[in-house]
């Protein structure tokens, strides 16, 4: 992310030669339409970060006023009940910003500049993320809070709420009593309301972390395995690459959604194992690709160089060859990170994914009625447009990343 | 070509053999396993021996324990169920209470049909896809055709496929096409061409999500390839030599060209197989993907075994198909 960030194209023209990334980056977000994807998918993260904030039941604060005996009292909703991922979430956010706001001002001090470039900037700031959101998942405590804050606001019981712009919460259901399910757009619900009597724009706005977090946890999971194995397959070879390559083989022989269905059936339905197991299913092709790669490099000068200087395995592996051999990787984790929304979309609507009454736009894809009897397409539109922009942007910006660092097509456009 | 036939049969010997200890070792440990079917008659009242007689069957089908009722250690249970397995003994069902062999024989060609035709439907769009983008490389067709795939790529077929059911065969709607199964209840009456074009009218719309996604992956393929092989000498010659462009084109370049489609076909065959879990479970085909999916859902775990074993089993048997027919396709490729 902070190579991205360090877009080259802020600096100062015939200075000294770009490094290859620069490059790049430069190439990649050339056309229109790749810079419109990064745009969506930034503000799509920063939702699945922040959407405690955006799309809530509770207000951010308000005043309980005075009654016999007690005084006025500022009382903060929201905060108070933040589960422990959301805080940890909103800690993750806070640094990356914090690492941009850093890194955008960096070029006035030359010092920030040259630690940031040592990456020990960047190393601090995830640590204090790390130290931070951990001490506050340690120190919270979960709450249900049941409380209707926007009827207490409308009879006058609090006083100066302060609400998120959508104010409900992904679970929060309207009474049964005012007949308020399946609704239309409306002013009271923007995209309307499920069978449930759940306000749909908050459901969609809080399917956007589970569809990252599936996507992103899953893909690290798969890249970390599929880099150590293909590493150590393409390094060594011979009998280790034979062992190796057959548990390759082993898991890529069985069908993957069947695989993934298997696993689903015998171990839990729930948000992690569903990122676990599309992760240790999904690592054969990275493994595949960086084996190719380091097949490639291994007899190249600089590796021998550095392996002639006496320095540990894993500092050759993953310091000197991994850089040069990362990047069909990436571009194939791009594809992967579509394919594992897509999977957890699926998942979600065949009714083996998150379970109730968490919102994935794939229940709720399947909440919008059983298409041949009731289908209210309002319902679909929205969960189903959002699948399919994200798989579509995430799917461009790695074919546009394949076309960027693809050396054939170096001296063209 | 014998030796790497035999080099690559014998390294399939260790893949199997770890692949089957997966399956065996993720049903075995599964939890609640050995409660065995009293948890699946749901609903009726059943004796406590009757439960433990249940158990006992459950426990001997899954070599668990020996005839005595001793337990059994896990090697030998993982043995016991391989040697049944490779006798042809795959699992009995226990939802179905019936063997899985006879499923899958029920299942197979409802799915393997649907899949050809698509997999037919693909390939009549991509091959002139890949061909005309190819040639105008870099020209708005070959970009808006690029873009126009991936974005049928990405479309997700969970939304796709219930919006055509949802708008196409819903009285709400339109009622255009029947909402589920493949045949009319009225087959019986029906003449042969009658029966046919039924069956067709069934599959319009389950054809259409199973096409729509594969355009992209494949035009692009052979777009690569026409690409490489335009560059190569022979085509030079061919050229040199006064041949017309049109049978450059067809004759020379995409002949080698099809070439790749051969990998390409292999390693999509398992999928043609394996069906579509999702597109069946939408249209209410009762095929393989759709048993699985069932199956998931009930935890019949011995039906999930199988069909991931089957599965794998013919993924392998594919892979090899591959690389010999490939041999024998293109004589210059020899394997080391």
């Amino acid at each position: 992310m902070t190579d991205l960030t360090l877009s080259p194209m802020d600096q100062p023209a015939l200075s000294a030669p770009r490094p290859y990334w620069g490059w790049v980056a430069v190439r990649l977000f050339r056309p229109l339409l790749v810079r419109l994807c990064a745009a969506y998918l930034a503000v799509l993260v920063l939702i699945a970060l922040l959407v405690p904030f955006i799309a809530n039941g509770q207000p951010y604060t308000c005043i309980v006023p005075a009654t016999a005996g007690h005084a006025a009292m500022r009382e903060y909703p929201l905060f108070r009940d933040l589960s422990t991922v959301s805080w940890i979430l909103l800690v993750v956010a806070a640094a990356l910003g914090a690492q941009g706001v850093v890194i955008s001002l960096s070029h006035r001090l030359p010092k920030v500049q040259r630690m940031m470039r040592r990456r020990v900037g960047a190393v601090a700031i995830t640590g204090i993320t790390i130290i931070v959101g951990s001490l506050i998942a340690a120190l919270h405590h979960n709450r249900l809070d049941a409380v209707n804050y926007r009827s207490l606001a409308r009879h006058g019981l609090i006083t100066h709420a302060v609400f998120p712009p959508v104010p409900w919460g992904y679970a929060e259901m309207e009474p049964l009593s005012k007949g308020l399910i399946n609704q239309y757009p409306s002013h009271r619900h923007w995209l309307g309301t499920d069978g449930d009597g759940r306000d749909e724009l908050s459901r969609l706005l809080w399917g956007a972390r589970i569809a990252m977090g599936v996507g992103f946890v899953s893909q690290i999971i798969a890249l970390a395995i599929g880099i150590v194995v293909g590493a150590l397959t393409g390094y060594f070879g011979g009998i280790f690459d034979i062992i190796l390559m057959r548990l390759v083989e082993m898991v890529e022989s069985i069908p993957t959604f069947f695989l993934i269905l298997t696993f689903v059936a015998v171990y839990g339905r729930h948000i992690f194992d569903i990122m676990v197991i599309i992760g240790v299913t999904g690592w054969t092709g990275y493994a595949r690709l960086l084996r190719a790669e380091f097949f490639r490099i291994r007899n190249l000068d600089y590796v021998l160089a550095a392996q002639g200087s006496g320095m540990p395995l894993w500092r050759v592996l993953f310091k000197h060859m991994l850089p040069n051999g990362v990047t069909p990787v990436l571009v194939s984790a791009g594809f992967g990170l579509a394919g594992a929304v897509t999977i957890e979309a699926s998942l979600s609507y065949l009714g083996v994914g998150v379970q109730p009454p968490t919102a994935s736009w794939g229940s709720m894809l399947n909440s919008a009625g059983n298409p041949a009897t009731v289908f209210r397409w309002w319902q679909a539109l929205g969960p189903g447009m959002l699948i399919f922009i994200t798989v579509l942007a995430f799917n461009l910006f790695a074919e546009s990343l394949r076309d960027a660092i693809d050396p054939t097509t170096m001296g063209r456009r | 070509m014998t030796t790497y036939i035999i080099r690559r049969l014998l390294l399939m010997i260790p893949t199997l053999l770890g692949m089957t200890f997966m399956l065996f070792a993720v049903v075995r440990f599964a939890p609640g396993l050995t409660t065995g079917g009293g948890q699946f008659s749901a609903g009726i009242m059943q004796s406590r021996q009757a439960q433990k007689q249940e158990q006992q069957i459950m426990e001997r089908r899954l070599h668990l324990v020996d005839k005595n009722g001793h337990p059994i250690n896990l090697v030998m249970q993982y043995i016991l169920w391989l040697k049944s397995t490779c006798e042809g003994h795959l699992g009995t069902s226990i939802v179905y209470q019936e063997p899985v062999l006879t499923l899958i024989e029920q299942r197979l060609p409802v799915t393997l049909t649907i899949n050809a035709i698509a997999m037919a439907v693909i390939y009549l769009v991509s091959l002139p896809g890949g061909l005309i983008t190819a040639l105008n490389q870099g020209r708005l067709i070959d970009r808006g055709y690029g873009f126009f795939s991936l974005a049928l790529y990405s479309l997700p077929v969970i939304w796709l496929g219930s919006t055509l059911l949802g708008f196409f065969a819903n009285p709400q709607y339109f009622n255009w096409f029947p909402s589920a199964g493949l045949h009319s209840t009225n087959t019986g009456d029906m003449t042969y061409f009658r029966y046919i074009a039924d069956y067709l009218y069934h599959i319009v719309l389950p054809i259409v999500c199973s096409v729509y996604g594969g355009f992209a992956f494949l035009s692009k393929q052979i777009r690569g390839s026409i690409l490489e092989n335009l560059q190569q000498d022979y085509v030079r010659t061919a050229r040199a030599k006064g041949l017309p462009e049109s049978t450059v084109l067809v004759r020379h370049v995409f002949r080698n060209s099809l070439l790749n489609l051969i990998t390409l076909t292999g390693m999509s065959l398992p999928g043609l197989l394996g069906g579509s879990v999702i597109i069946e479970q939408i249209f209410s085909i009762n095929g393989m993907g759709r048993l699985a999916y069932t199956s998931t859902l009930s935890r019949d775990l011995p039906v999930i075994q199988d069909l991931a074993l089957v599965g794998s089993v013919l993924t392998l048997l594919s892979y090899l198909a591959v690389d010999i027919c490939y041999h024998l396709a293109d004589p210059r490729v020899i394997y080391d």
